[in-house]
């Protein structure tokens, strides 16, 4: 197999910079179920929700990346029924599912919040589960850590510099208070999930 | 640091109708020594549950709780009142019962008889233990029952400190919706606590409340998770048995 072979530097490239998570999503995306540009940007569109910018040209841009490195191949179809132009439909390569694997198991930036996270869980397969409960318990554990860092208030203070850093502490300390809700009930739900339908 | 407190393998479910609630499960944490220890969780996610067991007036189903070298799910209840007595002090605002007709001072002295003062000596450790929380001289001569519900919770912390216990455990104490009065408490909480050395383990609904805490510990998933890492080593109970379904629980 080619891809597990060579090139592991190239093979991370695709996993820096601000698009990684949308990477990330298109290789689930494509792994799932093979499909063109429109497609798939819609998909991603539907499984992320509106709180991000999906933007098609910024798919068909992605998806080129990921075949550049390898992670995917376009191939040419035949119109379907009713359609007159052939499409350029993406289909998973054998190095796909080792990359996602990869992309999981990647630690994430230590920003309060954590949209990768949100993305891996967005095309997250079966086999993930694990590596997602240990992610999202670890992302909890880190938010707590940062509210730890913050400097406490110190009593009552009347001047403006204390109250625009009490703002500040409480503009932290509710994205930490969000995350870690967030975290903690992503983990409740899969758990409850396993203990309703237990694997046969 | 030396642990004060260190809880093990809890587990604790209450009955609901046929079944049972699973609040706990397998989850540990610690408190140190002089330690001040938030811990953060929603409505309804067992804070006062872990609280009453911390300081031993409420049993687990299973795991253990030490405090200073006692395991306090199997000590006696004599042995156990006399640490809520001494070492453990518990408060929970939702507690207070003064007598009717005595003053703020009279009920914090009457709660100091125990230890061995004479009338004279309970009133004016009361006094300075009122002082030391905010409450002035006219406050700690009115009626207990007519108190804000913010001096009481500023009085019934008076309570746990004048005891000089080794851990306080408060649940919840701030019933205020001002920002500015929270904060001051527990600024308040925080600054005695450390004069004095005590241990704190607080819980809160409210992250904010806990700032410059020394160790945040969340409850989620029925796991205790803690800034400290080390506090919850045991692994995720539901991971050995995710299998396919898991898949239709993500997507």
């Amino acid at each position: 197999m080619a891809g597990s072979r060579a090139k592991p530097q190239q093979q991370r490239e695709w996993m820096r910079g601000g698009s990684a998570s949308m990477r990330g999503v298109l290789l689930g995306l494509v792994l799932e179920r093979p499909g063109h540009g429109g497609d798939l940007a819609n998909r991603m569109l539907m499984r992320l929700g509106e709180t991000w910018r999906v933007d098609t040209n910024d798919a068909y841009r992605l998806l080129e990346q990921l075949e550049g490195e390898g992670l995917i191949q376009s191939r040419l179809e035949p119109p379907k029924s009713g359609g007159r132009r052939a499409m350029i439909v993406y289909h998973p390569t054998p190095t796909t599912s080792q990359a996602l694997t990869m992309w999981m198991e990647t630690l994430l930036p230590r920003e309060p919040v954590r949209l990768g996270l949100h993305a891996k869980l967005a095309v997250a397969r079966a086999e993930d589960a694990q590596r997602l409960l240990l992610a999202l318990r670890d992302y909890e554990q880190k938010c707590l850590a940062l509210a730890k860092l913050v400097t406490p208030n110190g009593g009552p203070q009347a001047s403006w510099q204390a109250l625009f850093m009490d703002c500040t502490r409480e503009a932290v300390y509710t994205q930490l208070r969000a995350e870690i809700d967030w975290a903690a009930a992503a983990r409740q739900r899969i758990a409850e999930h396993a203990r309703r339908y237990p694997p046969r | 640091m030396r642990q004060l407190l260190q809880i093990s393998d809890l587990g604790k479910a209450y009955p609901d109708g046929d079944g049972r609630i699973s609040l706990f499960e397998h989850a540990a944490m610690e408190v140190a020594e002089g330690s001040h220890v938030g811990v953060y969780g929603r409505r309804h996610s067992g804070k006062s549950t872990l609280l009453r067991i911390a300081a031993g007036i409420e049993r687990p189903d299973g795991g253990s709780v030490r405090f200073e070298g006692v395991e306090l799910t199997t000590a006696s209840p004599a042995r156990l009142a006399l640490l809520l007595r001494s070492r453990i002090a518990y408060v929970s605002v939702a507690d207070w019962r003064p007598n009717s007709g005595e003053s703020v001072a009279q009920h914090l002295a009457l709660s100091l008889g125990g230890a061995g003062l004479t009338v004279g000596q309970a009133e004016r450790r009361a006094l300075r233990e009122l002082d030391a929380v905010g409450v002035g001289g006219s406050e700690a001569n009115s009626a207990a029952c007519r108190l804000s519900l913010m001096d009481r919770t500023r009085v019934m912390l008076a309570r746990a400190f004048a005891h000089t216990p080794r851990l306080v455990v408060v649940d919840d104490p701030v019933l205020t919706s001002s920002l500015n009065e929270r904060d001051h408490v527990y600024a308040v909480l925080r600054e005695l606590a450390r004069e004095r050395g005590i241990a704190l383990l607080v819980a809160s609904e409210d992250l904010t409340a806990l700032q410059g805490f020394d160790v945040f510990v969340s409850i989620s998933s029925r796991e205790l998770c803690s800034s400290e890492g080390n506090a919850t080593v045991v692994p995720f109970p539901a991971i050995a048995r995710l299998g396919g379904s898991a898949r239709d629980a993500l997507s």
